[in-house]
């Protein structure tokens, strides 16, 4: 992210200028718009809830949530889809039926999963897990079936076992395609836990801004969306760091940092 | 899916269609084909065939598969299906639509200027890093509960892909082709509609193929957020009537829009990528 790799004077003076020209439109009344705060409100507003704790409350569900989803959700796709991606007869005898299931879209199934598990984390834990399986799995799938003909020639001629073979071809020429599918669906997981929020489950980022919505307080509103981005922005980063951390060469190039 | 993820790599669409479920060049499946074999519906079939002979025995949330399009005939007698449905494939239509024209200026002006580049790229990505579902309450509180509302959502989380894929191809344009129309002496209108455009298509294309599904996905979001109107507020509203049967019959609707829009875009860009083969 160039946000963060170099001081980028012009971009963050265009950013400014914008935020300066909202401020004098809506001062000025010149943006007709009812609900619009001034940037000024909105950091007032900010001070206040960080202030009061409450959006570090919600902040920290949101976050813990969106992780422990997402980790169990890499599990379920990692672990699924090695089996599906290595084992043909699995592959040809189910992958059209999570092809079938996957063209539902997730987000169709949150009033079903609001009205089977309630208002509760349950319901946000079992959207976020549900969803986010869907890249990881498959990405893993399709990471290990595209390993090039000529590795597993290699593995052949230098006659490795069928686990070494996993072990330092597979899973290494694979591994860029599995990254790219636990970033997708480290972002998915964040989407998934607003809107559970949002409908249903009675904590967190996305529960607050549907309060400030439902209590008329558009500076509230923007507060919480704006720490919503953040909160994307910072996962990703994050988890690009760690991911060039952990698999390094490994992955450059390929979908990792640009 | 969708809900893009930050990082502006020119390795954007690649990274989208590689979750697309078909093997890339060197496909070591080939002797499977680029689709799985049918027989792998198998699975599928023996558990909606399970749970209909288990239907008696399910919460009453769970209705056996027959009654679905049973919830879907009742919907379509009372008048709601069609509507819904139009409403739905309107919004996402006018989206889509709209995100491809805002989505191509805004590529053609990054892609082509380094220094407005520079200057847009910290609120872009901004703006990118915005989860659509926290989009809906501030499009809510400026346009209302509205069909531009949706469509501003809808246009906002579609952009990106389009976007980026059409900076990288301005950036990957020959120049050959710029000295050209140079040489040709074509006004600036000319060069951007004869030239450059034609060139730009097959990019534009491979973004509208990544965006026109996350355009589906926040056309429902928004509509089972807001429930204005259109297929999600269905959803959201026969679940919360106790329809279970009509709720499964809806997402069932969600599903094949979903395969339809794969379908089409994938035929569209086979045809767009055929015709328009980048120069090299």
């Amino acid at each position: 992210m160039g946000v963060f790799r170099r001081v980028n004077g012009l971009g963050l003076l265009t950013m400014i200028v914008l935020l300066g020209l909202w401020e004098v439109l809506v001062r000025s009344g010149a943006l007709d718009f009812q609900n619009l705060p001034a940037p000024s409100a909105v950091a007032a507003r900010a001070q206040d809830l960080v202030a009061s704790g409450e959006l570090l409350v919600n902040l920290l569900h949101t976050v813990r949530v969106t992780l422990l989803g997402w980790l169990i959700a890499s599990v379920v796709g990692v672990g699924l889809g090695l089996v599906l991606g290595l084992w043909r007869p699995a592959w040809r005898w189910s992958m059209a039926s999570l092809e079938m299931l996957r063209a539902v879209p997730p987000i169709s199934l949150v009033p079903l999963a609001l009205f089977v598990f309630g208002f509760s984390v349950r319901t946000e834990l079992t959207l976020i897990i549900y969803a986010s399986s869907w890249p990881v799995l498959i990405n893993t799938i399709e990471g290990v079936r595209t390993v090039e003909q000529e590795l597993h020639d290699v593995a052949r001629m230098l006659r490795l076992s069928q686990v070494k073979t996993l072990r330092k071809i597979v899973l290494p020429a694979a591994l860029p395609s599995v990254v790219v599918g636990l970033q997708l669906s480290l972002s998915l997981a964040l989407v998934l836990a607003v809107v559970a929020e949002l409908v249903g489950n009675p904590s967190g980022l996305g529960n607050g801004l549907i309060l400030a919505q439902l209590a008329l307080r558009p500076e509230q509103v923007f507060v919480y969306v704006f720490t919503i981005g953040l909160l994307g922005i910072v996962l990703n980063a994050a988890f690009r760091q760690v991911a060039a951390r952990a698999f390094g060469p490994a992955i450059r190039g390929q979908g990792g940092a640009p | 899916m969708t809900v893009a993820p930050p990082g502006p790599s020119a390795a954007e669409g690649d990274r989208f269609t590689k979750t697309g479920g078909e093997g890339g060049p060197g496909h070591r499946g080939a002797r499977d084909g680029l689709f799985p074999p049918l027989r792998g519906l198998l699975p599928l079939i023996v558990v909606l065939l399970g749970w209909q002979l288990a239907a008696a025995r399910l919460p009453p949330y769970f209705p056996p598969p027959t009654e679905w399009a049973q919830g879907l005939v009742e919907l379509a007698r009372d008048g709601l299906l069609l509507p819904a449905a139009t409403a739905t494939v309107v919004t996402f239509c006018v989206g889509l639509t709209a995100a491809t024209v805002l989505g191509t200026l805004f590529g053609l002006a990054v892609g082509a200027s380094s220094t407005v580049d520079r200057g847009l790229r910290p609120t872009l990505e901004s703006a990118r890093a915005m989860p659509p579902a926290a989009v809906v309450p501030i499009a809510t509180l400026l346009f209302g509960f509205t069909a531009t509302m949706k469509v501003v959502v809808v246009t906002s989380a579609a952009i990106w892909s389009i976007l980026l894929n059409t900076r990288s191809g301005v950036r990957q344009l020959h120049p050959v082709l710029l000295d050209m129309s140079r040489s040709l002496r074509l006004n600036r209108r000319d060069q951007v509609r004869k030239v450059i455009l034609p060139a730009l298509w097959p990019s534009i294309f491979l973004g509208v193929r990544v965006a026109a599904p996350v355009a589906l996905v926040i056309t429902l979001l928004v509509e089972i957020l807001t429930q204005v109107d259109g297929v999600g507020a269905l959803i959201a509203i026969s679940q919360r009537n106790y329809k279970f049967a009509q709720g499964f019959g809806l997402i069932l609707v969600a599903g094949l829009f979903s395969l339809l829009v794969n379908a089409l875009v994938s035929t569209l860009q086979a045809y767009v990528v055929m015709r328009h083969r980048p120069p090299r």
